[in-house]
């Protein structure tokens, strides 16, 4: 054990609220689970030191912040600082209720209960200490047959000397349609775990995002977990910078038969930043479809790790899955670990995977410099277009836009042109 | 359908007999004495005994490994014998006259033309029946031209600063649980040295087989290919069939200096159990290899038997330019779970492997590919190739992947990709347009799906093998 964890399971003795029974539950597997070792499946290649030795105890006040809002895209912003909601917009549209966490109204709470730690598995230990630590959060609930016309957009920004822990979760109504965007920044020392539950009913449809651009000494842990009833339809985006820690895990559950799951993940890790992205699709009914794209750039002594999990259950017949993973490895001091995993009970089923990872392709570089391109110019070319294909996939052009202005600024930084491949031979 | 896979099911492992050979077999117990007993009854020199001393010390103070995905029962390491020789062997042969008949019979019904072979196939025997090398065949013709081909209890006398120099260098003997295990207890196995330059003159084969009851075999097999030399070495096994479950750990060191090639192919036939899984062969097996400056190893394994296999024959590319290959064929039945898979540690320049492996799960069986691709940062212009396809026969039945990938060079090219799918109904519907019945069809499919895999296997084990596993397949699809 750590003085971080000893720390935190005494401040979640202390936290007595009305999800007391749920955090009590989560307390006491917590104190049952082994902190992880590099011996540990899940952990192997990402190591909690930094986390260790981090002492919070003092607290910074938050100066002030600017909001990240995204012009032009029309959201319904909803500003945490440090874990704190600024406010909830007032004039909501109609089907839509958004409320903190810790003030749920009577009529909704036995929902909140259901789904509250019902969608992430239980083996996350940074979801069981959320689930003991989250006070602040966000509950949201699209009621049937609505469609949503402005995305809603849950921006996550975290400040020097803070840890904060936040738990939002989200009811998709039958028939509903709806954009929801999870952005976390900063990039200041301070620690945050975050987990967002997503239930879809029955055709409901959920665009996803997540875009965890908190990086350098950020250190963040979270998830995203999504069941999928009947038809439902879900089509996520995550794109990571990766900081001295970070860690994403990403479960899809289809519960119902004939759901469609898409998962693009893109990250750009540079310097010394670590990126763990761990993905599990679950396909427990018949006749499912999920299709997860990973791309990632690695240069500087970044680290970047991947683990792709497909398990297809007993009943799960006529599912199709596909996990594509390709990694561009630009530096000598850098290092990709992945490891896509296929788990199928199931015979009537089309499963596939695949992960590259190498350098860029000289003879492409060659090509275009050829064509009197420079070398640094050829680089970014085909870097960005390495991940391009991927934002060009993106249903919401305004955030596509702005994605790629936030990726070329980050490969500005990454300078890539420095990285240590040979030239060809001219 | 269902019908025609349970005959498939209970079909009756054929080489499931037991020879009543009279045999020396030690108590159930594992100690330091047990240790010391065994190596005196061997006469071994006092290295070879703290060696084992050595290995049993860290082996008592190792975890059981259980990453696997595969469920067994708490195997007691006290109730297994850990040695049996069979008696008449006291006085040990100079021919095949000399062999007990029934031995001789037991082998036939086996079906390895032990007589036969040494005519027709030129291939050289090296049977271990309970673990004692009982004869070793074509000796002479390979002395000329100096390979050292014996067990490896004559090595350790006859040979010993070559077993000092390279036993565990490859597998230490705290590598693993079961190597460690091995390294105590190991009663025999192969030796194998080939001179600098020399290409053996003839494919040396062992047979392994587990016959008396609550016996472990634990085989040690090294085989060294210095500079410039080529060998190929084969290995069938097969255990006869008990309520109870033995256990096999083994462990295989090849050593490849520059420029050496070695082919070591396997056909696993142990017994696996029956369909309640009941008995059958629990098989650990620790299998790497070494590979110098252009060197070149290539596993081929066919693994059809075993209640639980476990299994990942790997290459170290330590020099540069050298060559890693892993062909496999895993078929999982009855009750069956095999994890099995390969590691290839790239260290050298310019290094290359590849891996193809092929898993079909029918029956209640678990299949599981588990495999290790590093690139360390060394590994200049490296490159892996792998691929892993599962094939499902029946729905109760399971197909898994688990591939680590882990990359430390940018001008090091990593590829992987896996499959998982059943038996086409378009295949199978073309086949049957054309006349074939659907269980030819279906054992035409499953042969073209290996097919890359047994091409590897030298030509009288590929016949082999594809016969092995169209009997375990008859009858499994409808």
């Amino acid at each position: 054990m750590n003085s971080w964890f000893d720390n935190a399971l005494t401040r979640a003795e202390a936290i007595d609220d009305w999800l007391h029974e749920k955090r009590a539950a989560s307390l006491a597997l917590l104190r049952d689970t082994d902190w992880p070792t590099r011996q540990t499946e899940a952990w192997k290649y990402t190591s909690l030191k930094k986390l260790e030795q981090l002492d919070f105890s003092a607290g910074t006040p938050a100066p002030s912040i600017n909001a990240h809002s995204i012009s032009d895209l029309n959201s319904i912003n909803l500003v945490f600082i440090d874990g704190v909601l600024q406010s909830i917009p007032a004039d909501l549209p109609e089907g839509l209720t958004i409320m903190p966490l810790a003030q749920v109204p009577d009529e909704h709470q036995p929902w909140v209960l259901d789904q509250f730690a019902g969608v992430k598995p239980p083996q996350h230990l940074f979801g069981l200490i959320n689930d003991t630590l989250a006070t602040d959060g966000l509950v949201i609930d699209i009621a049937p047959h609505v469609d949503l016309k402005h995305p809603i957009h849950i921006i996550q920004t975290m400040t020097a000397g803070n840890e904060a822990h936040c738990r939002t979760l989200v009811r998709v109504g039958a028939g509903a349609r709806v954009t929801v965007i999870e952005h976390l920044t900063g990039d200041q020392e301070s620690f945050n775990t975050n987990f967002t539950e997503y239930s879809l009913a029955t055709k409901a449809e959920l665009e996803h995002y997540r875009l965890a651009l908190q990086s350098d000494a950020a250190l963040t842990i979270g998830g995203s977990h999504f069941n999928l009833d009947t038809q439902a339809t879900l089509n996520s985006t995550i794109v990571g910078y990766g900081s001295d820690l970070a860690r994403i895990d990403v479960d899809i559950s289809h519960q119902g038969e004939g759901t469609l799951a898409k998962l693009d993940a893109i990250y750009l890790l540079d310097k010394q930043t670590h990126f763990d992205l761990h993905s599990n699709i679950e396909h427990t009914a018949p006749n499912g479809t999920s299709d997860e794209r990973v791309r990632g750039i690695v240069a500087g002594k970044a680290r970047a790790v991947f683990n792709g999990r497909i398990h297809i259950h007993r009943y799960a017949q006529k599912t199709s899955a596909e996990l594509n993973n390709r990694n561009l490895l630009l530096s000598r001091d850098a290092e990709v670990d992945v490891k896509p995993e296929l788990e199928i009970y199931a015979d009537d089923v089309s499963c596939a995977h695949g992960a590259t990872i190498a350098e860029i392709d000289q003879l492409a570089l060659y090509y275009l410099r050829s064509r009197g391109i420079g070398l640094e110019q050829a680089h970014l070319m085909l870097n960005f277009g390495f991940i391009n294909e991927l934002i060009d996939q993106i249903p919401n052009a305004v955030l596509a836009d702005w994605l790629r202005q936030q990726l070329s600024g980050r490969f500005t930084r990454m300078n890539t042109i420095k990285h240590s491949g040979q030239e060809m031979a001219q | 359908m269902t019908d025609q896979i349970q005959k498939a099911i209970s079909r009756e492992y054929e080489a499931g007999f037991t020879s009543s050979i009279e045999s020396n077999t030690f108590e159930p117990g594992l100690d330091e004495e047990v240790i010391a007993r065994l190596s005196a009854i061997k006469g071994e020199p006092q290295w070879m005994l703290d060696w084992r001393l050595k290995a049993f010390a860290s082996w008592k103070k190792m975890p059981e490994p259980h990453w696997a995905h595969i469920d067994y029962p708490k195997i007691d390491f006290q109730a297994i014998s850990y040695y049996s020789s069979p008696k008449s062997m006291d006085d040990k042969p100079k021919s095949l006259d000399e062999i007990d008949p029934e031995l001789l019979a037991t082998y036939e019904k086996l079906g390895i033309p032990l007589l036969e072979q040494q005519m027709l196939a030129g291939v050289a025997v090296d049977a271990v029946f309970d673990s004692v090398s009982v004869v070793t065949t074509f000796r002479e013709k390979l002395k000329e031209a100096g390979v050292i081909f014996c067990s490896i209890s004559e090595a350790i006398k006859e040979y010993p600063e070559l077993v000092q120099k390279y036993l565990g260098s490859v597998v230490p003997r705290t590598d693993n649980y079961y190597a460690a295990l091995n390294s105590a207890v190991f009663t025999d196995g192969s030796f194998v040295y080939v001179p600098k330059g020399v290409r053996c003159p003839m494919e040396l084969s062992t047979y392994f087989r587990i016959n008396e009851q609550n016996t472990g075999q634990f085989e040690r097999t090294l085989v060294i290919a210095d500079e410039g030399s080529h060998v190929s070495y084969l290995e069938g096994c097969s255990a006869p069939q008990r309520d109870e479950n033995q256990l096999h750990a083994a462990v295989v060191e090849l050593v490849a200096l520059d420029d050496a090639q070695i082919k070591y192919s396997t056909v696993q036939n142990w017994y696996p159990g029956d369909e309640q899984g009941r008995g059958g062969i629990y098989n650990f097996v620790t299998k790497r290899a070494m590979c110098h400056k252009n060197a070149k190893v290539s596993w081929t394994q066919v693994e059809t038997g075993s209640a639980i296999t476990w299994k990942y024959p790997s290459c170290i590319l330590r020099g540069d330019n050298s060559v890693g290959e892993f062909y496999s064929v895993a078929l999982t039945r009855g009750r069956q779970q095999a994890d099995t898979g390969t590691k290839m540690i790239h260290l050298g320049k310019n290094t290359r492997s590849t891996i193809i492996s092929k898993g079909i799960s029918a029956a209640q069986s678990n299949n599981s590919y588990r495999g290790l691709v590093k690139m360390m940062p060394t590994a200049e212009g490296a490159r892996n190739y792998t691929q892993c396809d599962s094939l499902l026969i029946g729905d109760q039945c399971g197909a898994h992947t688990f591939p680590y990938i882990e990359s430390r060079n940018p001008t090091a090219i990593v590829e992987h990709e896996a499959t998982t799918s059943k038996v086409s109904d378009d295949q199978l519907f073309l086949c049957q347009q054309r006349g074939i019945n659907s269980e030819k069809a279906v054992s035409m499919i499953v042969n073209g799906f290996c097919k890359e895999v047994f091409k590897q296997l030298p030509m009288e084990f590929a016949v082999e093998a594809g016969k092995l596993l169209e009997i375990s397949l008859e009858g499994s699809v409808g």
